[in-house]
């Protein structure tokens, strides 16, 4: 045990965090990327998130300050990835306050994981998940009403604080152990399955569009939509970029009802 | 008074979308149906909801890329077309449309507000390490926050700024092009197809072409085949 960690042992630092405390943790690290910057990243928003918990820790001014100033340091990942970390974070910082650990062990912690779950956060939230309910929520607006937003939305986000709640109880729980737990899930397997549901959804709500332009249009307005749907998609990936694509499909469908001249709309 | 309220929501969208929670609040499919029942037009923002979440469905921050801004390019299309809608009489698709053509731009000029986003926020990380050197602990974790204050300020501005030129254009070219109303709505057609195409393209995924295509081939004939289209 090191001198300092043994003068906060007998001034009675809890060896635990008190569970409100990490509540107020993870209710912090809501706000992780508030101050993003290219130099330290997330790093202000960590620091930022733990320092609920340093205090509860370390009652002596200097060795809060000390381990303010380590989780101060360079920090990026998926920010609800993130939340495993900071629970892992704490993990470590009770060893550290008890003189069980060395001080520089959190940051190892972090360094070491930031990168891995950063990948596994961007691939499975941001390309699969989120754009998943967002494919789903749009099909549902166009066949259901604004309803169908509401539930899908209220879906995502059931499972995406229950995902993130239980990254950060399991970070705090089991520390190092916790990459096993996060390779139970699966989630790159999940996340393929979902990018190719998201984008049969995206199929489906072109159809649902191309078939109401053709209730209101008739068979014009339908093979606008189809051909804006299916030529656009291969343009897309062929690098188009987006914004301009899609000024050239408005503007198209503008030129084709311009030039048919009696084009008829009934709704 | 509907300038300040779309201010308020694109400001807090833009803090959502980054800073705090996102939780898929901004994102388009939530933001334009608020955003319209907000000025007094849910159903124009719902119009405009679907087509704009599956435009920018792959604007997401991965590692330090910076995506289009698309939270604050909905408020300004949506509030451009509820506004526009008020002197058109409501929001139709060729108003959509006209929003979505001069409003969308600013999800790029967004993008580039970011970027001074994250420089301002250098200057913050810095001042907090100077707090901590000098012992003020609680000043040092307090500068976070502050980090939310120029997205809703920089959002809050451009979006009524962006709404305020949709709703001065819209109803006066339409007035003044009222044949240009039939050829509107089948841009906007084109737009909505564009728009699921996009989303499809952002997903990633190496089946995605045989899925999309094959799912809109499919609804497409079972839709004509029912004789009802939805």
């Amino acid at each position: 045990m090191s001198g300092a960690a043994g003068r906060e042992a007998a001034m009675g630092a809890p060896a635990r965090v008190p569970a409100l405390t990490l509540l107020r943790v993870f209710w912090r690290t809501l706000f992780l990327q508030a101050a993003w910057n290219r130099r330290g990243m997330q790093n202000l928003g960590f620091a930022y998130a733990i320092d609920p918990a340093l205090r509860a820790l370390y009652s002596d001014p200097a060795r809060r300050a000390a381990a303010l100033a380590r989780h101060l340091g360079f920090f990026n990942c998926h920010p609800y990835m993130a939340a495993a970390i900071v629970g892992g974070a704490i993990h470590h910082e009770e060893r550290v306050a008890a003189g069980e650990e060395p001080e520089q062990l959190p940051n190892q912690y972090k360094s070491t994981l930031q990168g891995p779950l950063a990948a596994i956060g961007d691939g499975f939230f941001w390309t699969a998940l989120r754009p998943f309910f967002g494919a789903l929520a749009a099909l549902g607006a166009l066949l259901f009403g604004g309803a169908a937003i509401v539930v899908a939305l209220v879906i995502y986000n059931v499972l995406h604080f229950a995902l993130r709640a239980g990254l950060f109880h399991a970070g705090y729980e089991h520390g190092d152990a916790l990459v096993p737990q996060i390779a139970r899930l699966s989630l790159p397997l999940t996340a393929d399955r979902l990018r190719a549901a998201g984008a049969a959804l995206c199929g489906a709500a072109a159809a649902v569009v191309a078939l109401r332009a053709g209730a209101g249009g008739g068979a014009p307005a339908l093979a606008v939509a189809a051909l804006a749907a299916t030529a656009g998609y291969a343009a897309l990936a062929r690098g188009a970029r987006l914004l301009p694509t899609a000024y050239v499909a408005a503007l198209a469908g503008i030129c084709a009802a311009a030039v048919a001249g009696h084009f008829h709309w009934s709704s | 008074m509907g300038y300040l309220l779309l201010g308020l929501i694109a400001g807090l969208a833009a803090v959502e979308r980054k800073g705090f929670l996102q939780a898929m609040l901004s994102r388009p499919i939530a933001l334009a149906p608020v955003a319209g029942w907000a000025l007094g037009d849910a159903q124009g923002g719902l119009l405009l909801a679907p087509p704009l979440e599956l435009l920018w469905l792959g604007s997401v921050n991965l590692g330090a890329a910076l995506p289009a801004h698309e939270a604050l390019g909905t408020a300004a299309i949506t509030g451009g077309a509820v506004l526009a809608g008020r002197a058109a009489g409501g929001v139709s698709p060729e108003v959509a449309l006209l929003a979505v053509l001069i409003c969308a731009p600013l999800a790029l000029l967004g993008r580039k507000a970011d970027r001074l986003v994250e420089i301002w926020n250098e200057r913050l990380a810095r001042r907090a390490e100077a707090e901590l050197a000098v012992g003020h602990v609680r000043a040092a974790v307090r500068t976070n926050v502050y980090g939310l204050a120029l997205p809703f300020a920089i959002a809050a501005v451009l979006a009524p700024i962006g709404a305020a030129v949709a709703a001065a254009i819209i109803p006066a070219f339409l007035a003044a092009l009222p044949g240009a109303a039939t050829p509107l709505r089948l841009g906007f057609v084109a737009f909505a197809g564009i728009a699921c195409a996009s989303g499809a393209k952002a997903l990633r995924a190496r089946q995605a072409p045989t899925f999309f295509y094959a799912t809109f081939a499919a609804v497409l004939v079972l839709g004509v085949a029912a004789g009802r289209l939805p």
